[in-house]
């Protein structure tokens, strides 16, 4: 029973996350207007035929700056993702494999950075590199890659101990050789659970440093951004927060929901259930 | 011992109490209701110290505090406060006040010359390091030939001293404070018609009637609380819900939810703003006056007062709408953007060029104007980009070190032009415009006397300014003054964007 909603609610994921990836590739010919071009006689206007969504402060088309904006949005997951990716898994891998001083010196940087707030860390980190949308993709990367160090660390450390990875050390295989045949295959499922739950937090942080202003800039359509605008307005013209806000909230749901089915998946202990 | 359990001394004392304590409760209960304003301010002021800040938020909460020795009229019009009547010398380099009689400061000292030359004194001190130090320069010496009179000598004719001292800057702190050195930033003491009696930071700031105020029968409210109300929405629920009585800055996007309410009055006046988008004429593309002029074509300046600015009055050169210097050039570059295009065609600018604006992003007015620029621009060809900054930046690397090509920003108004005009022609300005023209015409007419002379000179730096557009100059806006409609007489004192509670009331 329980599984049963549990699918239903990955396939309403799934379709979430395909139809919003489909928008953001094809954003320029699916969005009924251009997202940057204001109409100053058409303001606060309520959801009609011709702006299905409304349009906002400055007359501009609620409906093509939300498809839009999920383009800063998977482009700030995407790429921070990877760049939190790539950081942590040759962090976590030479940790693992070098043990000793090595190993204890990257984990406490890589802790130390696990100890701030995200939020703040990301403040700091932007207000440092200045405001912009690449400087907050850099900033997010950095900061979620002591997640991905500390997981691969311990996943390699356990592969490293198997008897199929002792067996072939002693045959003389080269490490490098090791690490990419036997311990990153086997790291892959835990690794893509925690993409999947980066990518939802890191769509978050986009939105909370734009609603700030430290993130991606006006004009460029972006939800936080737009969850900005809104908040002045929130009596006159509600729509111009329910939409951006339904977006964001949804992307999030999707990837969480992707994530923990993916971990259920990987994870046979649970899997067997 | 007096401190003897059984002393009749203390059984006394004991009694004493007793009785005024209960003949006071008695008091209490038939006086009339306690007359208390609710007031929203929107921030809280770094400092209560007049000579050590140019914060607007302070000299908006000491104007209730402190005096000054002439103040504004609701025209703008410099009237006596704490000088009864002034004479200046024929050669404008003597100046002498004449203090009102009987005026007394919070701690109780009466006013004496002895104040106000310990104040100026204050003021000049290097040690105190007053960010408006400069504009009491021209006083050389500071005589008190009666404890009544204050001869001011100046190394030349200064016209705009008046307005300096009629200015938040200009407070008249007590002598023996300053000489104990008091802490006047967290403390304030003066003869204002209310003394502070609590600030509790970043929360609320209580001002109590001052019952020996010089203006008999003013004020008339008891109490004032400016409770520091930053979020814009905060203060429009608060006034919905009668927990707040009187609000400053109403957007104009609210008054249709305040008005339905149904409690409380809109009231429009005109800022005493200089709004502007600053264009930095030492970037290569922008030293070109094509260039600048074209912009001042782009824009459509009613349609950005309307949208970011909630309404207001366009302008075309360097002084507020409102102002008695102010002159029209408003047909000079009008809103063409065909002439636009075939100006910045003639200069040789295209969409190759990018233009960075930066916005201070703590200021939402300022950041919507630069969206609404900047689309207007890119439709006449001009390639924009828009960078967010916070306000320290502004300041520093916008204003101080003219790191931008372009920034909006409002410039507040003065009681004296020459408070607006300063420098302006010179390459310190952060607008980095550099006209000799101009900025002797300023200083002839700091060193003029007479409104008619200063005016004529003042126009001819001001045709300078609006035909070389350093500036784009758009408006000045209105402010939207809400109040419960129970409240009377709430005025706010012009060009300095303070507010004056003497004379409100509650109905």
């Amino acid at each position: 029973m329980k599984r049963k909603f549990g699918n239903r609610f990955l396939y309403i994921a799934i379709a979430y996350l395909a139809i919003l990836g489909a928008a953001a590739a094809a954003a320029p010919w699916v969005a009924p207007h251009n997202p940057t071009a204001q109409n100053l006689e058409n303001r606060f206007e309520a959801p009609s035929f011709t702006h299905p969504l409304g349009t906002d402060n400055f007359g501009r088309d609620v409906l093509s700056r939300v498809i839009h904006g999920s383009r800063s949005a998977l482009m700030v997951g995407l790429v921070s993702v990877s760049i939190a990716l790539v950081i942590g898994s040759i962090v976590g891998l030479i940790a693992a494999l070098s043990r000793g001083l090595v190993e204890n010196t990257l984990m406490l940087l890589m802790d130390s950075l696990l100890s701030f707030p995200t939020v703040l860390l990301a403040i700091t980190v932007v207000s440092f590199l200045g405001y912009g949308l690449v400087q907050v993709m850099v900033a997010i990367g950095v900061i979620y890659s002591p997640v991905f160090a500390r997981l691969v660390r311990a996943e390699a450390l356990s592969i490293k101990t198997e008897g199929y990875v002792e067996a072939s050390r002693a045959l003389g295989t080269p490490i490098l050789k090791i690490v990419f045949k036997h311990i990153l295959p086997n790291l892959l499922g835990k690794v893509v659970v925690q993409c999947s739950i980066t990518f939802a937090l890191s769509v978050v942080i986009e939105a909370s440093l734009s609603y700030l202003g430290l993130g991606t800039q006006p004009p460029t359509p972006s939800w936080g951004l737009m969850l900005k605008d809104a908040r002045n307005y929130l009596i006159q013209a509600p729509w111009m927060a329910v939409y951006p806000g339904l977006a964001l909230a949804l992307t999030v749901f999707s990837f969480n929901i992707l994530g923990d089915s993916l971990s259920e998946r990987f994870n046979p202990r649970v899997y067997r259930r | 011992m007096i401190g003897n359990k059984r002393s009749p001394l203390r059984r006394f004392i004991w009694t004493a109490a007793f009785i005024l304590l209960a003949g006071g409760m008695l008091f209490a209960g038939a006086q009339p209701e306690e007359k208390l304003l609710n007031f929203a301010l929107s921030g809280n002021p770094d400092t209560l110290d007049p000579h050590k800040t140019s914060g607007t938020l302070t000299f908006q909460t000491l104007k209730s505090v402190y005096d000054t020795l002439v103040e504004p009229d609701e025209e703008g019009k410099l009237i006596p406060a704490l000088a009864e009547r002034w004479e200046v010398s024929g050669d404008g380099k003597t100046w002498t006040f004449y203090l009102r009689k009987g005026v007394v400061f919070h701690n109780g000292d009466p006013l004496t010359a002895a104040d106000v030359k310990a104040t100026l004194e204050r003021i000049k001190d290097e040690a105190t390091a007053s960010p408006n130090r400069n504009e009491f320069e021209p006083i050389q010496s500071i005589e008190t030939p009666d404890d009544l009179t204050v001869v001011l000598r100046l190394n030349e004719p200064w016209s705009p001293l008046i307005g300096t001292l009629g200015s938040g800057w200009g407070a008249i702190l007590p002598k023996s404070l300053i000489d104990s050195g008091h802490d006047f930033a967290s403390q304030p003491v003066g003869t204002g018609p209310f003394r502070m009696t609590e600030w509790v930071r970043d929360s609320r700031i209580v001002l109590e009637k001052n019952e020996d105020y010089w203006m008999k029968g003013h004020p008339k409210l008891d109490k004032v609380v400016m409770n520091i109300i930053p979020e814009r929405a905060v203060q429009v629920q608060g006034l919905i819900t009668g927990e707040v009585d009187v609000s400053y800055i109403i957007d104009e996007e609210d008054v249709p939810v305040l008005e339905d309410s149904g409690g409380v009055t809109v009231e429009r006046n005109p800022t005493s703003l200089i709004l502007v988008m600053a264009i930095n004429c030492s970037d290569p593309v922008l030293s070109d006056l094509r260039v600048r002029q074209a912009i001042t074509h782009a824009i459509d300046k009613q349609k950005v007062l309307d949208v970011a600015y909630g309404g207001g009055n366009p302008i075309a050169t360097f002084m507020d709408y409102g102002n008695a210097y102010y002159k029209d050039f408003t047909d000079l570059y009008p809103y063409d953007p065909d002439k636009a295009r075939s100006l910045l065609a003639q200069a040789g600018v295209g969409d190759d060029v990018v233009l960075e604006m930066a916005l201070p992003q703590n200021y939402p007015p300022h950041v919507k104007a630069g969206e609404v620029y900047q689309e207007m621009l890119s439709d006449v060809g001009l390639n924009v980009e828009i960078k967010l900054v916070d306000w320290s930046t502004w300041i520093s690397d916008v204003y101080r070190q003219a790191k931008y090509d372009l920034t909006v920003i409002g410039h507040t108004g003065k009681l004296d032009p020459h408070g607006t005009l300063a420098d302006y022609g010179r390459e310190n300005k952060y607008v980095r415009w550099v006209n000799d023209e101009c900025a002797q015409l300023i200083d002839k007419a700091a060193v003029t006397s007479g409104f008619e002379a200063r005016k004529k000179l003042y126009d001819q730096a001001l045709e300078i300014m609006a035909r070389e557009a350093p500036f784009m100059f758009l408006g000045t806006s209105l402010r939207r003054v809400v109040y419960q409609n129970n409240v009377v007489d709430f005025r706010m004192t012009p060009s300095l964007d303070t507010f004056d509670f003497r004379w409100t009331d509650l109905k």
